[in-house]
């Protein structure tokens, strides 16, 4: 069983570009396009790969380290998390508090590049990832603390044990922590209505500005890591937030399942809602953190479930 | 006398006439080695009481007369006292070398060790307080000898000002203590009722929580520490505050008698109002040393929020879990320790080659001071809480234990929980910050002044220093399961059954493998970066749209802030002036300035400020200057005291 798990945990470094891919095809169907293949991705990072890198003048260890080190804690971070909630051998333990901790340093690590290349548009787009961070990971807190609250542990495989069936559902604390934890997906994988993947109009970038001087095998690095932040939280959002069974294989056939729900709903909230104003982004992420407490309290109280 | 006794008996000699030897001309690098020697061998008797657990020279006793001795936790405070001192005397003696008034100053330096290890050491009340007003007196009276000016003497005298109005709290709760024989005697204080034990809490919180930095206590924090010298504010940075917390540790944990849960509570409130004011204060500096001041206030509150988890598990009965807690804000405060001083003395040596502290004139020294910029790198790392520094793993910890408080509490303490752990989280991320634009401005990108494009490397006992505590961030990074049981054994409720291993397996958590994820990301990241090879297109300027990249587009420190700043304006009120040049209809120049005024500056200390001085007016009635209007007062004194006498009231 952990062999079949490890060996899931390591497909995920192939199938994350999927999931950009398939949102970006639902999404073209849902505006009336026919829009490109899900393998578009695949197509982007060997092309990608293909070409030279470019280091603007000036740029020092900070800019081209950069890449790597996002890339190598976007794999730690999947190594981290389970499949279908059964923890893979892979070593590095599945907590969700260090899931956090490994997930900040690609952010201070683009910040650090933007200041290496002194570039303003990287260094806007960074500066604003990190105060968005300041609220989303608060609210990643409080959602994890939700689903961390019936098993007593911070062990990811426990919580989703915890979390499956149907019985969790009955109360009102999972509905608030779904609700939290949703938001902190949109955040995370840098979707509408908080940020846009598609804008490559400087003044508007968050998560694409650091990435704006890179080129060739960086930024095939950097794109993919893009899309194992997708795989990580909506593997995360299967585990501890999406109805699932207890079992493995029936686990794992929910997980599919509910990443391509998960999938769909994305395409459709970016069909549906427009980017909002940068300064309302803390507004909506306070909302969601208030929602979390209320849902602890409600099961702290004993009325969660 | 055993031998771990002679060994700092010995360490206390060393430091001593490393005192002398350095006042005397001349002789100011032998001074302060043979100080540095005397602090190591402090740290090493600390070090072995601490392990094996010993207890060297007096118990604690109620009754007046000197006594001094040390128990493990003692011992662990005089580890970090060694290994903050250590680095920070080696890099003084190249710092001071060639200064005005080096010796004097590698002489207070001195003084202050010992007065910080007295406080450390003490058994009795009457050698404690001596020794803690030393402590205030000495980084006094060695900032005024660094400089006299009009902003420095104000810094000081608010400074003692405000430590001697919250330090009459220590002195309350120690005499209070001695009076009821409850020094090291936890049952006395309980015998004494619950009245006494809220006076002894309450007046030690406020005492040792203003020298510690706690908000609302701490505005005088982030102005003494920036105006003392690199090496005195690292030492007070990193040790003095420290120390504060000890003496907090010793009444709150093992002399009161009793764990309140009204106490857990308030230290929880404290810590998460300090961690995220002094963190929030900290991104919209400027000044380096000013931003670190803002930091040490952050950093007190997360050690503080783990002390708080600690009192609320034992008040609970989860003794297991009341330890972890315990040993995780003991970690966070050796951890602390370590990268905030390794942060002081790298400001020191940028501020010598540099010549400046200002952000905004900074830039690019990673390149022209390799030693000095890595070791800040990584100390920034490690203080923004990123594995597998040390920073992230005692945060780590103190996060698991507010989670696991909220796992089993009522709902006003779970609640109170789970938001100090949402506090905590966003103030990981505003570190995170806050210290990605300490290494972005200072280290990264094109020097911003010619200064700095000249920097230079100090000397290699500067270099070392920083060096050594760079190399300690990423030690204590990779074992901290090896230190924490340790750490956790000191815990007044007993020691945990914890597995020494390098990680962190704590059942309750999903382990966190600290040397595996450490080996994970670099090796990952070296491959990666034999992946990507070296094949590259020419270098190519920076997109600005088209034009040229030039100075006056150039990212501020404030522009990097901003966006945080317009989200909690109504928090941060920062006050802006955009002035506006027009000759003739046409705009010639405008001039912008703004500022974040410091965190709740006046709102505790004006009001008493001027309460006092209205007092004071009316008390200076009384003093007519008439023989016979003093005459009467006397009168009405003794015949006051003869009618209490008379009542039976004097006793």
């Amino acid at each position: 069983m952990s062999f079949a798990a490890t060996a899931l945990q390591i497909a995920g470094v192939f199938l994350a570009p999927l999931l950009p891919g398939c949102i970006q095809t639902c999404k073209a169907r849902l505006q009336g396009r026919r829009g490109t293949s899900p393998l578009q991705p695949y197509r982007m990072l060997a092309r990608l790969w293909g070409k030279s890198s470019v280091d603007p003048e000036g740029t020092g260890l900070a800019y081209r380290a950069a890449p790597a080190l996002v890339a190598a804690c976007m794999l730690a971070a999947i190594a981290i998390v389970p499949v279908a909630g059964r923890a893979g051998a892979l070593g590095l333990g599945s907590d969700a508090l260090v899931l956090v901790g490994v997930l900040a340093i690609p952010r201070f690590a683009l910040a650090a590049a933007s200041w290496d290349s002194g570039s303003g548009f990287a260094l806007m787009a960074s500066a604003r990832d990190l105060m968005i961070a300041v609220f989303a990971e608060a609210l990643l807190v409080l959602s994890i603390l939700l689903a961390a609250l019936p098993a007593h542990s911070t062990a990811l495989p426990a919580m989703s044990a915890a979390a499956s069936g149907a019985q969790v559902w009955s109360g009102p604390a999972h509905w608030c922590g779904a609700l939290a934890f949703a938001l902190v997906l949109l955040v995370e994988t840098g979707r509408q209505p908080i940020d846009n993947p598609d804008t490559h109009l400087e003044l508007t970038m968050v998560h694409e500005g650091p990435l704006l001087e890179y080129a060739g095998r960086d930024l095939a690095m950097l794109v993919w890591a893009a899309a194992a932040r997708h795989w990580v939280f909506i593997v995360l959002a299967a585990d501890l937030y999406l109805p699932h069974a207890g079992g493995f294989p029936a686990a794992t056939a929910w997980l599919i399942a509910g990443a391509a729900a998960v999938c769909v709903a994305l395409a459709l909230v970016e069909t549906a809602q427009a980017k909002m104003r940068i300064l309302q982004v803390p507004a909506l992420l306070g909302a969601g953190c208030a929602i979390a407490l209320s849902g602890a309290g409600l099961w702290i109280a004993g009325i969660g479930g | 006398m055993s031998a771990l006794a002679w060994v700092s008996l010995a360490g206390i000699a060393a430091i001593g006439g490393g005192c002398a030897l350095a006042a005397a001309p001349g002789r100011l690098r032998a001074g302060l080695t043979l100080q540095a020697c005397g602090a190591a061998l402090l740290g090493v008797a600390g070090l072995l009481i601490l392990v094996r657990g010993e207890q060297v020279g007096a118990h604690f006793t109620s009754t007046v007369g000197l006594a001094f001795g040390i128990d493990p936790l003692s011992g662990l405070f005089l580890t970090v006292l060694a290994i903050t001192a250590l680095p920070t005397l080696t890099f003084a003696r190249d710092h001071l070398h060639g200064r005005p008034h080096a010796a004097g100053l590698a002489a207070l330096t001195g003084l202050f060790l010992l007065s910080l290890a007295g406080v450390i050491t003490a058994r009795d009340v009457i050698g404690f307080l001596a020794c803690w007003e030393l402590m205030t007196l000495i980084p006094a009276a060695a900032i005024l000898l660094s400089g006299r000016d009009r902003k420095v003497r104000s810094a000081v005298y608010s400074y003692v000002a405000i430590t001697h109005l919250g330090g009459a709290g220590v002195w309350i709760a120690m005499l209070v203590l001695a009076q009821h024989g409850a020094i090291g005697d936890p049952s006395a204080l309980a015998a004494a009722g619950t009245g006494v034990q809220t006076l002894v809490a309450v007046t030690a919180l406020i005492g040792f929580g203003t020298k510690a930095g706690l908000v609302p206590l701490h505005s005088w924090l982030p102005r003494a520490h920036p105006v003392a010298p690199a090496h005195l504010s690292a030492l007070m940075s990193g040790l003095m505050v420290k120390v504060a917390l000890y003496g907090l540790i010793r009444v709150e944990f093992q002399w009161l008698g009793a764990t309140p849960r009204w106490l857990g509570l308030t230290m929880l409130a404290l810590g998460l109002l300090s961690a995220l004011g002094g963190i929030l204060w900290a991104v919209v500096q400027r000044q380096l040393k000013q931003l670190l001041a803002y930091s040490t206030i952050e950093n007190t509150g997360i050690i503080t929020l783990g002390l708080g988890a600690s009192l609320l598990f034992a008040h609970a009965g989860d003794t297991t879990w009341a330890a972890i807690a315990f040993g995780a804000a003991l970690f966070h405060v050796a951890n602390h320790a370590i990268f905030k001083t390794l942060l002081f003395l790298g400001a020191g040596a940028i501020e010598r080659a540099a010549g400046s502290l200002d952000l905004d004139e900074l830039g690019g020294l990673l390149r022209r001071m390799p030693w000095t910029g890595g070791a800040m790198l990584i100390g920034s790392m490690a203080i923004a809480g990123l594995p597998p520094l040390s920073g992230f793993a005692s945060e780590w910890l103190v996060l698991q234990s507010l989670l696991h408080v909220a796992f089993s509490s009522p709902l006003g303490v779970g609640l109170a929980a789970a938001t100090a752990a949402a506090a905590l989280a966003a103030t990981a991320a505003l570190a995170l910050l806050c210290f990605a634009k300490v290494a972005g401005m200072a280290l990264l990108g094109q020097p911003r002044r010619p200064e700095c494009a000249a920097a230079e490397d100090p000397p290699a006992g500067m270099r070392g220093a920083m060096a050594s505590l760079a190399l300690m961030c990423g030690l204590l990074g990779l074992a901290p399961g090896l230190v924490l049981p340790t750490l956790a054994g000191l815990a007044p409720g007993g020691a945990p059954a914890l597995a020494r291993h390098a990680g962190l397996f704590i059942p309750g958590t999903g382990s966190y493998p600290a040397p595996a994820v450490a080996v994970a990301i670099l090796s990952l990241t070296c491959l990666l970066s034999a992946a990507r090879g070296r094949r590259r297109a020419a270098p190519s300027p920076v997109w600005a749209c088209g034009q040229p990249a030039g100075e006056d587009l150039r990212w501020t420190s404030a522009g990097f802030a901003k966006p945080v700043q317009l989200v909690l304006d109504a928090v941060l009120r920062p006050h802006r002036e955009v002035a506006v040049e027009r000759s003739g209809g046409l705009v010639q120049g405008v001039v912008y300035t703004g500022e974040v005024p410091s965190l709740l500056a006046g709102a505790l200390y004006e009001p008493t400020v001027r309460g006092g001085l209205r007092v004071a007016a009316r008390a200076r009635r009384l003093q007519s200057g008439n023989v016979r209007t003093y005459a009467a007062y006397l009168l009405v004194l003794v015949l006051s005291l003869l009618a209490l006498v008379h009542w039976g009231a004097l006793g």
